[in-house]
């Protein structure tokens, strides 16, 4: 199976691999079929991510697409990363064989969650404050 | 560029130097359709059946037993459903661990009206001959039990599934693609009556093998169209290949021996080192009983592809245990057969060594393995 350089650079030298002390948001993203499973860790100021930390199991472009989520993620809105389509994580890692697409898809269901649940706790918190 | 590492040799081989110089002259020179009754056409036939001698003289059986197939696939079907559909109907027995060419006959024989029984394997992937025993029925017309996995190396009891198959007179074939010309093959001690063996297992060409078919077996042949192999198999021959194939096979005879010990002495040099670097690793299949170069591990919370990919980027060619495929996973059905559990079945990682396999290699593979297995767990998310 082919994958593109920019792929193999991620897998290689994952960006932000590990955890993250007390975020500010965290989600997971899954793919049942083949158990890929990835977490994103948030730091978010100001309803901006300013910095996002993956771990994942599954294979090659999972790994690469968690690396590059990270990456895309850093900079976004919030309410911007709720609707980000996977095709972004997909053109971060120089593209995905079909056979490999789901790794996308897991990575961006993961960073939608983080993302959704960085804006629950917000709005929890401003209500505790009102 | 990064050392070069190959570590797939049951998947296929380099063909041996010997055995593309022993083929070179019949792509030009005797090109002749062997059955043809010009010199042209002797000549080649003269290659084709001195490969026939060196193969029957290899097996200790007569020329007359071995036929020539396009590969290991083709005799396992041949086998199967030629002494299948010679009778027409009954029971066969084989294994849950048999090379899909083996398990889709049988399953489409099984969609034509005959009946068959999987056999189950224990945590090493062998079959208990009293198992066989008790699977047999008055309609049993076949059992085909492969002599070695190319997943783990489990080599069966072979001796003893083959007097199991004798005592009851029913055909016993065995795919022997994993072991010929690896492990000694003792055809009158095994009963064996049908033995599919393959060419580029072997450092022969791809495309070509065959099948021993012992004098008095009752079968049709699966390929129609013409007299070759005395009416066995239609076709014309591959007659470089199957040259290249008897040379390959005169050369394993020459060097087996001497080969399986060096290859057994690397195999557990690998594992050795795998087991006391990298923390939750397990050796899959028989501890002694195996095919000499095969080295089959799991490690543990960590996924095959991810492992495979890794070690390709550092020139190192194995194979995956578990297959994705449009995002669906497969493990192994041979380690699933053998109930490996799950989160250990998923990174299997299978290394199989051969004529080129170094110490140094082994060591390189060890060395590039710890640390990549070390950061893949570490960015590791614990499951709930």
């Amino acid at each position: 199976m082919q994958y593109s350089p920019a792929l193999i650079d991620h897998f290689r030298n994952p960006r932000n691999a590990g955890r993250m002390r007390d975020p500010d948001g965290v989600g997971e993203g899954e793919h049942k079929e083949c158990m890929d499973l990835v977490r994103f860790h948030l730091r978010v100021r100001e309803g901006r991510v300013v910095e996002a930390r993956f771990q994942a199991y599954g294979c090659g472009p999972t790994i690469a697409a968690a690396s590059a989520a990270t990456e895309v993620a850093a900079g976004c809105g919030l309410e911007e990363l709720l609707e980000l389509p996977a095709a972004r994580i997909e053109a971060a890692v120089g593209g995905l064989p079909e056979a490999r697409r789901h790794a996308a898809l897991v990575a961006v269901l993961g960073l939608r969650a983080a993302a959704r649940d960085a804006l629950d706790r917000a709005r929890t918190r401003s209500e505790r404050h009102a | 560029m990064s050392r070069q590492v190959y570590l797939d040799h049951n998947a296929s081989t380099p063909v041996h130097p010997e055995v593309v110089e022993a083929m070179l002259p019949y792509f030009s020179e005797r090109f002749g359709n062997p059955s043809s009754v010009h010199g042209f056409g002797r000549e080649a036939r003269e290659g084709l059946e001195t490969a026939r001698d060196q193969v029957a003289h290899f097996l200790r059986v007569g020329k007359e037993e071995v036929v020539f197939t396009s590969g290991g696939t083709e005799s396992d079907n041949m086998a199967v459903k030629g002494v299948a559909l010679a009778r027409r109907q009954g029971h066969i027995i084989t294994t849950k661990i048999e090379h899909h060419a083996v398990l889709r006959a049988v399953q489409t024989l099984e969609a034509q009206g005959f009946a068959a029984t999987y056999l189950d394997v224990d945590g090493y992937g062998m079959v208990d001959p009293d198992a066989l025993r008790r699977a047999i029925r008055p309609d049993t017309i076949l059992i085909s039990i492969m002599h070695a996995n190319s997943e783990i190396g489990t080599v069966q009891p072979a001796r003893e599934l083959g007097a199991v198959a004798r005592e009851h007179g029913i055909p016993f074939h065995m795919d022997a693609v994993q072991t010929f010309g690896k492990v000694p093959i003792d055809l009158d001690g095994f009963n064996v009556d049908m033995l599919s063996f393959s060419g580029h297992k072997i450092y022969g060409p791809k495309g070509v093998a065959g099948l021993y078919i012992r004098k008095g077996t009752k079968m049709v042949s699966i390929q129609h169209g013409g007299e070759h192999e005395r009416r066995r198999r239609a076709g014309t021959e591959n007659v470089a290949g199957i040259v290249g194939f008897g040379k390959a096979v005169e050369i394993r005879g020459r060097d087996m021996v001497e080969e399986g010990r060096r290859l057994t002495g690397l195999r557990e040099r690998l594992w050795e080192g795998l087991k006391s670097r990298v923390p939750e690793v397990r050796l899959n299949g028989h501890p002694t009983e195996r095919v000499p170069g095969t080295c089959n591990v799991c490690f543990r919370h960590v996924e095959s592809e991810s492992i495979v990919l890794g070690l390709d980027l550092k020139g190192i060619g194995v194979s995956a245990g578990s297959a994705c495929t449009s995002g669906n996973v497969e493990p192994s059905y041979v380690l699933v057969a053998m109930g490996v559990p799950l989160d250990w079945a998923m990174g299997a990682v299978r290394h199989s060594l051969g004529r080129s396999t170094t110490a140094q290699d082994i060591d390189y593979v060890i060395d590039c393995t710890e640390p990549l297995v070390a950061k893949l767990r570490s960015a590791m998310p614990a499951r709930a």
